[in-house]
């Protein structure tokens, strides 16, 4: 079947408007950041109050509000009550002798913001920035999903054939997730990092790694594209999404470090817009818990494609070889939690660690170096 | 492990500074081993419990991922033998030195085995205790209510129009009927409480996941012991039986010897390759086929079947792939007495896979001529040098170099097929000479002729046996199920307290929740739902309530 040019066009149209609207959402994020309300310092403020058992309090509190339904101001000072308690207490040890990947006991106390009210009352309670970015983000995802399908339909295939291909999925994925995790927690303040980068990965595809829609080499000829690459995609994505919010962490906590140690002034008001430290360390598990297993199955996929293929299931080809290292660093990084000494600031080097050896897989192995998967199509 | 999660014992949890895989770390003490046991044991036990510790287990890991960047930035005996070589000639001081390291086998290197080995070591040392420890705690009950229930991760109360007793009789009933296991006080226990616990199949899950990485393993030292792989070229028209002497390469399993081959022969009777012939990205090969009649022992029917690139043929437990291919011109060489001394198709290996300009020689040794030859597909000239514009073969033409002399093939040095060795020889006049298909050069001074017949393609095929195969794919998928389960799951723990209310004939019910592992997330939805339905199930009648406040 011959590539459907019209439909290949319509798609670029498509992913252009996406980044336009996405770097519209990108400014809405940014003007939250700027001129919206300090909520969380407000929140705060009203807990400190309260006194010291305030997250005990709300705890109850949400509990008995979300078993009657209630909403108002009993409940909404819970989120504040819970950031209370981040910042009093430490990310929470293992109270077992520890596991193979656990380390998360206690999970009330780092307690994420949890649905008390309804996602879209909340969105239009954050303020007017924030409901103008969230509505551009959800319209951009609409067109870069359209995008992604009518390139699917006119190359007649899985649209992630190349590296361009790849990179507009996985950024869709990335957004849509985030995008899910941002509602889900109210995190709005992470809206202008990822989706600035998801916004900087798109441009940096259009512009220098764009590839025409066209047919694959027989090699790619299989339904295990859609497979092993479709979970390659979507974990990858994931990893994207956790690669942001680990940068924040250490962000987050290097202030909070320092202004325990007093070399810098507590208030700041960027900084009390993110979420604390400890909620970042919480979500960014949780994202790399989600991604993990899907990495897992998609080296199974590609095992069992090469197996077809080439007649070997795992070869050490390079790009097979870095898929493994990024595997183990990310093992490395969901064991380091549950090991003393290596929490916190250490797990979150060895996490983006994890990050970076799957972008040089990504970007530099399947690019530069020969292999049996040098398909990326760019140059 | 602890079982009673009190919130002291959390703090004192929270103050410790090691948590290992399954034993507590301790410095080495001679006097503490029992009688009997000398220092060693002590040393020997420490040592143990080093490695089976969660930081060598971590430093392990690490080892690994840093230990597999070589092998993709070197080239690798195992996967590109002619890149190595390359890397020899370009490197001469350097690569003896990176061989030495194993730097060019990596996966196949000492050290390699020694990071995995005790890594797996070190893992079967914090399961095997773990399973057991799970084995015991699922014959054990939950550990008895903590006093004051409020001071637990999550907690709430609510009135119960029951008395003390009945209130947590129901709602024991509750959490046994969500499949919670219970823990009532014994007759001499004081007080109205249940404890339950759920999900013991996050730490079942944990530990097939690490079991089934062993069996990962196992199934690759399998295939590497018991398997085997084969390559072998074919040029149309020709066939082999797959025994050892008829094939190219033979890279058996340390246990495997030449009678293990599956007895199949195979021919090669067509092979077409198709090209995008317009487009940006014209050249680029759209389908492989190889047309190929085989059968799978002797004696038994023959079949045919067409092997491409992602549809490998089964013979029985091996698979037949399709990895490579090029063009075999015909030639026909004849001596200077008109004897044909040569009359074969002659693979030549591509030196550019995009045009499929390749390289070749011809060996006629009884008429002591030999030839180096440059074939192109589709022939165009771009400033007097033969270039090819397409990979298909639109329009064949080959260049060649002629030499006469002694070839040196019976001085009983091994040559390969691809090289010509030209010392000793003469170069024919007229050389290089250009021919299409169908032509003859008639070589000066009466040495003989060649014809140039037509062009043959050939395929290079990969033969395998691999009995680890199947059992490497089951381990994953018990490894990604047991991912799944541990990540899913969560171990938790709801106690319910009830004590008679101050005033009326009701009690207060405190429930209070502890979840241990929460990898996913969302306990505390799963609480407020818990202490929701107990409410629910316990709400004080409207009339009981007037009465309260009568």
């Amino acid at each position: 079947m011959s590539v459907n040019l019209g439909l290949a066009q319509v798609s670029g149209d498509f992913l252009v408007a996406a980044i336009v609207i996405y770097s519209l959402a990108v400014i809405g994020f940014a003007g939250d950041f700027a001129f919206g309300r300090p909520r969380r310092a407000k929140a705060a403020g009203a807990a400190v109050a309260s006194g010291e058992h305030a997250a005990q309090l709300a705890t109850v509190g949400a509990a008995q509000g979300a078993a009657q339904g209630a909403s108002g101001g009993g409940v909404s000072e819970a989120p504040g009550a819970s950031d209370l308690a981040d910042g009093a207490q430490a990310v929470p040890a293992d109270a077992g002798s520890g596991g193979t990947g656990s380390g998360d006991a206690g999970s009330g106390d780092a307690a994420l913001p949890a649905r008390q009210v309804p996602a879209l009352r909340a969105i239009w309670e954050a303020g007017p920035w924030v409901r103008v970015a969230v509505a551009f983000s959800a319209l951009g995802i609409l067109l870069h999903v359209v995008a992604v399908v009518t390139r699917g339909f006119a190359v007649h295939r899985a649209p992630w054939g190349n590296m361009y291909e790849f990179v507009t999925a996985l950024t869709c994925v990335a957004a849509i997730f985030f995008c899910y995790v941002m509602v889900r927690y109210r995190a709005w303040a992470l809206g202008v990092f990822v989706m600035g980068a998801v916004v900087i990965a798109l441009g940096l595809a259009e512009t220098v790694i764009y590839t025409a829609a066209g047919p694959l080499v027989p090699a790619l000829q299989s339904y295990w594209l859609s497979i092993h690459v479709t979970a390659m995609t979507l974990a990858t994505g994931i990893f994207f999404v956790a690669a942001v919010l680990g940068v924040m962490y250490l962000v987050v906590e290097r202030y909070r470090a320092r202004v325990a140690a007093g070399k810098a002034q507590p208030g700041n008001g960027l900084l009390a817009r993110i979420p604390s430290a400890a909620q970042l360390d919480k979500l960014t598990y949780r994202t790399v818990v989600f991604g993990f297993p899907i990495w897992t199955f998609g080296v199974i996929a590609g095992a069992i494609w090469a197996d077809q293929a080439w007649g070997r299931y795992w070869g050490w080809d390079p790009v097979e070889t870095w898929a493994f290292i990024t595997w183990v660093l990310y093992a490395c990084y969901l064991h380091a939690r549950a090991t003393a000494g290596w929490r916190g600031r250490r797990a979150h080097y060895i996490q983006l660690l994890g990050f970076a050896s799957l972008t040089f897989n990504m970007l530099v192995v399947q690019v530069f170096i020969t292999g049996m998967h040098s398909y990326a199509g760019v140059g | 492990m602890t079982d009673v999660h009190t919130p002291r014992e959390q703090a004192a949890a929270q103050g410790e500074e090691t948590v290992s895989f399954g034993t507590t770390e301790t410095e080495p003490d001679a006097t503490d081993s029992g009688a009997g046991t000398g220092p060693s044991a002590g040393w020997l036990r420490w040592g143990w419990r080093q490695l089976t510790s969660m930081r060598t287990a971590l430093v392990l890991l690490f080892l690994l991922a840093l230990g597999s960047v070589p092998g993709s930035v070197l080239p690798q005996q195992g996967a590109d033998p002619a890149a190595v070589q390359q890397y020899y000639a370009s490197h001469p001081a350097l690569a003896p030195w990176l061989n030495h390291l194993g730097l060019f086998n990596v996966f196949a290197a000492p050290w390699f085995a020694a990071v995995y080995l005790l890594l797996f070591t070190s893992l079967v040392g914090c399961v095997v205790p773990r399973t057991f420890k799970l084995a015991g705690s699922a014959r054990t009950p939950p550990p008895r209510a903590p006093r004051n229930l409020g001071r637990l991760p999550h907690s709430a109360s609510f009135p119960s129009s029951l008395a003390p007793g009945a209130a947590v009789d129901a709602a024991a009933a509750l959490l046994g009927g969500q499949r919670f296991r219970l823990r009532r006080p014994a007759s001499g226990d004081s007080g109205h409480w249940v404890s339950a616990e759920k999900g013991y199949l996050r730490e079942a899950g944990n530990l097939l996941f690490h079991l089934a990485l062993l069996g990962v393993l196992v199934s690759i030292a399998l295939g590497g012991l018991f398997g085997y792989k084969a390559d072998k070229l074919l040029v149309e028209g020709q066939g082999f039986s797959d025994t050892v002497p008829a094939l190219d390469e033979f890279h058996p399993g340390r246990l495997v010897s030449g009678s293990d081959l599956a007895p199949f022969s195979l021919t090669l009777d067509r092979f077409a390759a198709s090209y995008l012939t317009s487009g940006e990205s014209r050249g680029q090969p759209s389908d492989f086929n190889a047309t190929v009649t085989y059968s799978s022992s002797p004696g038994a029917p023959s079949r045919t079947y067409n092997i491409r690139i992602n549809d490998p043929l089964s013979v029985d437990s091996t698979k037949v792939y399709l990895i490579g291919h090029g063009y075999a011109p015909v030639f026909k060489v004849t001596d200077s007495h008109g004897n044909v001394a040569y009359n074969e198709a002659t693979p030549f290996i591509p030196a550019n896979t995009g045009t499929f300009l390749s390289d070749g020689v011809v060996k006629a040794t009884d008429a002591s001529l030999g030839f180096m030859g440059v074939f192109v597909p589709t022939a165009v000239s771009v400033g007097g040098t033969l270039e090819s514009a397409f990979p298909a073969d639109d329009f064949p033409a080959v260049s060649l170099i002629g030499y006469s002399g002694n070839l040196g093939m019976n001085s009983g040095v091994p040559q390969s097929v691809y090289q010509l060795n030209t010392a000793g020889m003469t170069k024919v006049a007229g050389s290089p000479h250009l021919m299409l298909p169908g032509q003859t050069w008639t070589l000066p001074g009466g040495r003989g002729a060649i014809t140039f017949v037509g062009v043959k393609q050939w395929v290079s095929l990969a033969i395998t046996y691999d009995p680890g195969q199947v059992p490497a794919l089951v381990c994953g998928m018990l490894a990604l199920g047991g991912l799944l389960l541990s990540f899913l799951v969560r171990r938790r723990r709801v106690f319910v307290r009830a004590v008679p209310a101050a005033s009326g004939g009701g009690s207060v019910v405190t429930v209070g929740g502890l979840a241990r592992t929460d990898a996913s997330g969302g306990f505390e939805e799963e609480f407020a739902e818990l202490a929701a339905e107990l409410a629910a199930q316990q709400k004080p009648e409207p009339n009981n309530q007037s009465e309260a406040g009568a």
